[in-house]
């Protein structure tokens, strides 16, 4: 018997591995971890259905339609729109990005299902697989399985060799996987990284598509089904690190006989309800835990996250404010002249938009994405029913639920401490899954489907069940939240959360405590949602544990998030929008599946707006003022652009024409400027120093030079050809090599993969340095450090480039190493490249160099040949002494 | 930087200021929220509408039973309406099967559209009970859910399903398949549900309803996941086909709702050679007919209905059947649509019966005082006595052949106490 659970949970096992490879795999290469990956598959599995049934098209072409060309160009579609704007947006906008989908996809498909005409897909339809319908049963060593569990098994077994084979054995997979380990890097090798994600994407939508229809004969055409698979899929990913997709793939072949062996085996566990159900989150939560302590942001923040510039900062506090103070008041006026329904519906808004105060507090200024919301509003709503229902005084009860919602925020906040980033995310959606599934199922709790009756909330005067007391009510509660926010934000322990979001080492190192300001913001927030959960509780005079489910909090998370989550304004506004957008729509008789996918268009903006529908309106308003204020005195801000030193530098017909060339380059991050015009040029054959001090600009001429930055003003000249609008990677193409500062390596690569960025056949460079050959198997990030710095200069050698960079080479290096790295300078130099290095350190540089450029505030200072330089110009250079 | 502080503080305070005097303002202009006993009715009508779910995740649907509640209340107006007035029905609300949803569609309803009665209410997790039973509108529908049972307002058209401890729980399931089977004793019955609070409890009655019928009872699982199906029906197949001693029992009852469910078990427990009865809820659904494998691999199984089946000869049902194709011609008779109608029926006769001078005060007051109706439709119906307990009225159907066969016709059995 254990041997047919074994086999027949491997085929269950087999769809989680497919679904949960794709899943690593676009998690790995993009960054985006995409929560949309079951809806993909539900999209893909509908589409089969329908080619099936209403085309007639043969179930084995419609499958390879659907997986084969469907899917691939779903998520082709998907990176340009969507995923290739994320990627760069910050966590919480990834997060709502891909959640807004979730609920987008699936309503357009039975959109235009409905709108064509076609057959009905929903729950209740049994779509066919793709083997033979009805299917054939037999017997393989004593376990029952059928036609469709033999092809799903055959499949995922081909596609996890296909997939092993690419990733391990064409350039693509190289690519694909030098851009998951060093995107940056990656570029600066010619790879483009833009192209390479969309090939993940097409590749993880295509995994997702192939699992959907794979999985329809069980599951049906019900995207909840979709979700739930997603969940068991997200956990068998978790196994493999989200990096590794062989580790992801046993991890889900596990999980399918976890769970046959679960629900054969422990019937022990029957008297808890939900236990069993719930094994792939407990597995999911222990994995986070155990495996994926987040390495480099230790602080369960997300540092990238980095604030918007404040636009009215400028602007009076009275003039700030007013919009509010005029909504509030109107609000209040419509509350005592307008009809009890739609009073009643603004009331509801308004206990949405108090829950939603709590992702101000947690994601807002903590930084932190928490997805169990909702459970904590339930759990204060039931906590409060249960102890009034226990005899207690109904404003006791509140305070009983506000403070159990709270002590579990803080017990949330404990493995919040050790995760960070999206693993925390993970965490809080599982814990959130397992309140759902396991701890509001107990029926003491919850008393069953009954729920728990609470009455209205009185004040002597006037009570909760007139809705404009619930409106009054609620804005003077979302008026003290506000209060509180803001002295938060503005308080020592504010100012230290904000501190540890932003350097948690620093943090740390001054004396901050992380921890405990986490702990303050999850016990805070979870009391806010707590409070909103129990007035819900109280507005609707009864609370069951399914009314606000734990998927509710997601789609909360992403209605806060694109109105703007650091400030109450989008809170508020967010509970208002999520009661009148449905109440429109249902006016206008427009289908529901049109709210979803408007919905999901929202997490489009995002991609874009990373800070949400306020934030938007003050920057459009701030623009619109500089228009307005630059209109006026014209050219007052264009760049100074003039030329740079006083030297002989544009002195040609010293030998042959510069091969490479800035030209007045202006270029900075963000409203900060670096460099103010730089003039410098690079001839073939010819070693030219740039020299300066700590922060003169090198690097960023680097940066410049290869194409990471883009310039703000001036031209970067190859062979004569304009290439300033090329991206690094068609520069490093065209040959303009940059060795970054620190190591240029892949770490996660071999020697030999690392060498194949760059190389088609890298022979020649073991030739030439045989201790790389000796180590061709190894880890890049094994190597010593001379050994990774040789393994960044040895494909120059091999394929010499028209222009190499090379920041701070000797960085961290030993004397012996350092030598042989200039020898292989020279070298380069002797084959007619044209050499760029930069360095702190002027000794060594100077010892090779045939023009030496000096730096200094963001300008080239001096140039000149080696032979003029000397002390003088040396401390002039380095001390800012003329 | 401190006087700044002091400014803001001092705005904010003012803001307090302005909202707590409208707090005083609000309570000054107190009104009687309610719209009054007589709200949705005139001289010539009686307005109302109905809270189905009509879409949902699971895609799980409701909806027919707008069409069953017209097709009544056109009848009901064909034939002069109720002691003079017509019904204005105002179609259904879609609840989503999200609670809020539903609280806000019956509050939009009362208040907004000014309904009378709420008919039908047909949504598995309604939301809008305790609004109702404050506001005092009475409802109509299929009482599955826990939120009817205890109310003086929610009557289903077959009782409350989901009756508390110690009060009445049906037993017409098992004693009707008794009777089907020529017997209970000696015969086994293993009962499946789902992970779910709710499925279990359903478990729990069902499990009473073949034990008061003389059935031994050989097993209760409740191991399958609620959200989805499993992949994989392996270990729970296999536990059925030993669960008599090593042997397969003779009934096995599914509580599960979702037909995509029962396929898949019924198929796997076929496939592993189960020879016994199947028999569900849920599967009377002639829209499964449509599809050869679903209709397959139902073969045999016995459904069982809480109204007259639509293959019987009963007149109710010529009449029903006939109302249903005046508004939908064509239309495909489902589950849903018999509820609707029943439920409206039942309503109206506590409309008649209430007489010409109406409100809701005196409509409750008729439907709680000793209230009797009796129909071969849905079986009988006594308020308030249904408020707490199913009217334990049901009738089997048989998938034979690709076809629905009536089994046992509409009969009710006395209901025993739940334990």
């Amino acid at each position: 018997m254990i041997l047919g659970y074994l086999l027949s949970g491997l085929v269950t096992g087999a769809i989680f591995a497919v679904m949960g490879s794709g899943l690593t795999l676009s998690y790995a290469a993009t960054g985006v971890f995409n929560f949309a990956h079951g809806a993909v598959g539900f999209l893909t599995a509908l589409l089969f259905y329908q080619l099936n049934l209403a085309a007639g098209v043969p179930a084995w072409l419609a499958a390879l339609l659907a997986a084969g060309v469907f899917a691939p160009a779903l998520g082709y579609l998907l990176h340009l729109v969507m995923f290739r704007g994320l990627a760069q947006a910050g966590e919480t906008a990834q997060i709502v990005g891909t959640i807004g989908l979730t609920i987008a996809l699936p309503a357009l498909g039975l959109l235009v299902v409905d709108l064509l005409g076609l057959p009905r897909a929903d729950g209740t339809t049994l779509p066919r697989g793709i083997g033979p319908h009805p299917v054939l049963g037999f017997e393989v060593l004593g376990a029952r399985l059928d036609t469709d569990q033999l092809i799903t098994f055959c499949f995922s077994a081909v596609a996890a060799l296909g997939l092993w084979a690419f990733m391990r054995h064409t350039p693509y997979g190289l690519r694909m996987r030098a851009s998951v380990d060093r995107r940056r890097l990656a570029t600066l090798r010619g790879i483009d990284v833009d192209a390479t994600s969309a090939l993940a994407w097409m590749l993880g939508s295509g995994l997702a598509g192939l699992a959907g229809v794979l999985a329809v004969p069980v599951l049906g055409l019900d995207a909840t089904a979709y979700t739930v698979l997603l969940f068991a899929s997200a956990t068998a990913a978790v196994f493999g690190r989200l990096r590794s997709i062989p580790w992801t793939f046993a991890a889900g072949l596990a999980l399918g006989v976890v769970q046959n062996l679960v629900a054969g085996y422990t019937d022990f566990l029957e008297e808890i309800t939900g236990l069993r159900t719930a094994v792939p989150v407990i597995l999911l939560f222990a994995g986070l835990v155990l495996l994926n302590r987040s390495r480099d942001r230790v602080a369960g923040s997300a540092a990238e996250d980095a604030p918007p510039p404040d636009h009215l900062a400028g602007v009076p506090a009275w003039r700030r404010r007013l919009p509010w103070v005029l909504g509030s008041v109107a609000l209040l006026v419509f509350t005592f002249a307008g009809p009890e329904y739609y009073v009643d519906r603004a009331a509801q808004g308004l206990v949405l938009a108090l829950i939603f105060c709590s992702f101000v507090v947690v994601t807002g200024i903590g930084g932190m994405v928490n997805l169990a919301q909702a459970a904590f509003a339930s759990m204060a709503a039931l906590t409060c029913g249960w102890a009034f229902s226990a005899g207690w005084p109904l404003f006791a009860a509140i305070v009983v639920g506000v403070l159990a919602a709270s002590a579990v925020g803080m017990l949330v906040a404990l493995p919040a401490l050790r995760l960070g980033g999206r693993v925390l995310t993970l965490a809080t959606l599982a814990l959130a899954l397992l309140a759902d599934q396991v701890l509001f199922q107990v029926d003491a709790f919850s008393n069953g489907t009954i729920g728990w009756a609470l009455p209205a909330l009185g004040f002597g005067f006037a009570d909760t069940s007139d809705p404009r007391v619930r409106v009054v009510l609620l804005l003077a509660l979302i008026g003290l939240v506000g209060l509180l926010v803001r002295n938060l934000e503005r308080s020592a322990s504010g100012r230290a959360i904000l501190a540890v979001r932003s350097a948690p080492a620093a943090a740390t190192t001054s004396g901050l405590s992380g921890p405990r300001a986490k702990i303050v913001l999850f016990a805070l927030a979870s009391a806010i949602a707590g409070l909103g959960g129990v007035l819900f509780a109280v507005s609707k005079g009864s609370i069951t544990a399914t009314d606000l489910p734990a998927f509710s909090g997601f789609v909360w998370l992403a209605v806060v998030v694109l109105q703007g989550v650091r400030r109450i304004g989008g809170a508020v506004l967010g509970g208002l929008v999520a009661v009148a957008v449905p109440e429109l729509l249902e006016t206008w008789g427009v289908s529901a599946q049109v709210g979803a996918i408007l919905f999901g268009a929202g997490g489009m903006i995002l991609a874009k707006h990373p800070d949400g529908v306020l934030a938007q309106l003050a920057e459009s308003r701030h623009r619109r003022r500089q228009a307005r204020a630059t209109a006026a005195p014209a050219e007052a801000v264009s760049a100074p652009v003039q030329p740079a030193s006083a030297s002989p530098s544009g002195v040609a017909g010293v030998g042959p024409e510069p091969l490479f060339r800035l030209d007045g380059v202006v270029a900075g991050y963000a409203d900060c400027t670096v460099l103010r015009g730089v003039d410098l040029e690079v001839r073939p054959g010819e070693v030219v120093a740039l020299l300066g001090a700590n922060g003169a600009g090198k690097s960023t001429t680097c940066a410049v030079a290869a194409g990471d930055l883009p310039v703000a003003a001036g031209r970067v000249l190859l062979d004569g050809v304009d290439v300033t609008a090329w991206p690094a990677h068609r520069r490093a193409r065209a040959g303009v090599l940059l060795a970054p500062e620190g190591r240029g390596v892949f770490p996660g690569l071999t020697v030999e993969e690392n060498l194949r960025t760059w190389l088609a056949e890298p022979d020649a460079v073991y030739e030439r340095l045989p201790q790389l050959a000796a180590r061709r198997t190894v880890l890049a990030g094994a190597l010593s450090g001379g050994e990774q710095q040789l393994l960044t200069l040895a494909p120059a050698l091999a394929r010499p480039p028209k222009v190499l960079i090379a920041d701070e080479p000797s960085l961290g290096l030993a004397p012996l190493v350092v030598r042989q790295v200039f020898e292989v300078f020279a070298e380069l130099r002797e084959r007619g490249v044209a050499l760029l290095l930069v360095e702190e350190k002027a000794t060594e540089a100077l010892a090779i160099a045939d023009r030496v450029a000096f730096m200094r505030l963001g300008r080239v200072v001096w140039t000149g040949p080696r032979a003029e330089v000397d002390g003088d110009r040396l401390t002039a250079a380095y001390l800012g002494v003329t | 930087m401190v006087r700044r502080h002091q400014r803001r503080s001092a705005a904010i305070l003012a803001a307090a200021a302005v909202l707590f005097t409208g707090l005083l303002a609000g309570c000054a202009a107190q009104q009687k929220s309610a719209g009054g006993g007589t709200a949705g009715v005139t001289d010539t009508t009686v307005k109302v509408g109905g809270v189905l779910t009509k879409t949902s995740a699971s895609g799980y649907s409701t909806k027919d039973a707008e069409i069953g509640a017209k097709a009544r209340f056109e009848r009901a107006n064909a034939e002069g309406g109720v002691n003079g007035r017509k019904i204005e029905f105002v179609g259904a609300e879609d609840d989503g099967q999200d609670a809020a949803k539903g609280d806000a569609a019956a509050k939009k309803l009362v208040q907004k559209d000014q309904v009378f009665a709420l008919v039908p209410v047909h949504a598995p997790n309604f939301g809008g009970a305790a609004f109702l039973e404050q506001q005092g509108v009475p409802w109509f529908g299929w009482a599955t859910g826990p939120q009817w049972c205890g109310t003086k307002t929610g009557f289903g058209y077959s009782g409350c399903l989901a009756p508390k401890k110690g009060a009445g729980s049906q037993t017409w399931w098992g004693s009707q398949m008794a009777d089907l089977l020529g017997g209970a004793s000696g015969k086994t019955v293993y009962v499946q549900t789902t992970d779910s609070s709710g499925s279990k409890y359903g478990g729990t009655t069902i499990s009473q309803s073949f034990q008061a019928a003389g059935f031994k009872l050989v097993g209760l699982n409740s191991g399958l996941p609620a959200a989805a199906p499993p992949p994989d029906w392996l270990p729970y197949v296999n536990k059925i086909m030993t669960a008599d001693g090593g042997k397969a029992p003779d009934v096995l009852v599914s509580i599960i709702a979702g037909t995509k469910f029962n396929v898949g078990l019924y198929s796997a427990l076929k496939r592993a050679g189960y020879k016994g009865v199947l028999t569900d809820a849920t599967s009377y659904d002639p829209a499964i007919l449509k599809d050869p494998a679903i209709a397959q691999a139902l073969e045999g199984v016995v459904a069982a209905p809480m109204f007259e089946p639509f293959e019987s000869n009963a007149p109710e049902i010529a009449a029903f059947k006939a109302d249903v194709e005046k508004v939908s011609p064509g239309a495909t008779l489902t589950q849903h649509m018999a509820i609707g109608y029943w439920a409206a029926d039942i309503f109206l006769d506590m409309l008649k019966k209430t007489g010409k001078d109406l409100t809701r005060e005196k409509f409750l007051a008729t439907g709680n005082g000793s209230y009797t109706y009796e129909n071969a439709g849905f079986g009988r119906v006594e308020y308030p006595k249904d408020h707490s307990e199913p009217n334990g009225c049901g009738a089997l159907v048989r998938l034979e052949g690709g076809a629905f066969r009536v089994a046992k016709s509409m009969k009710c059995f006395d209901n025993v106490p739940l334990k």
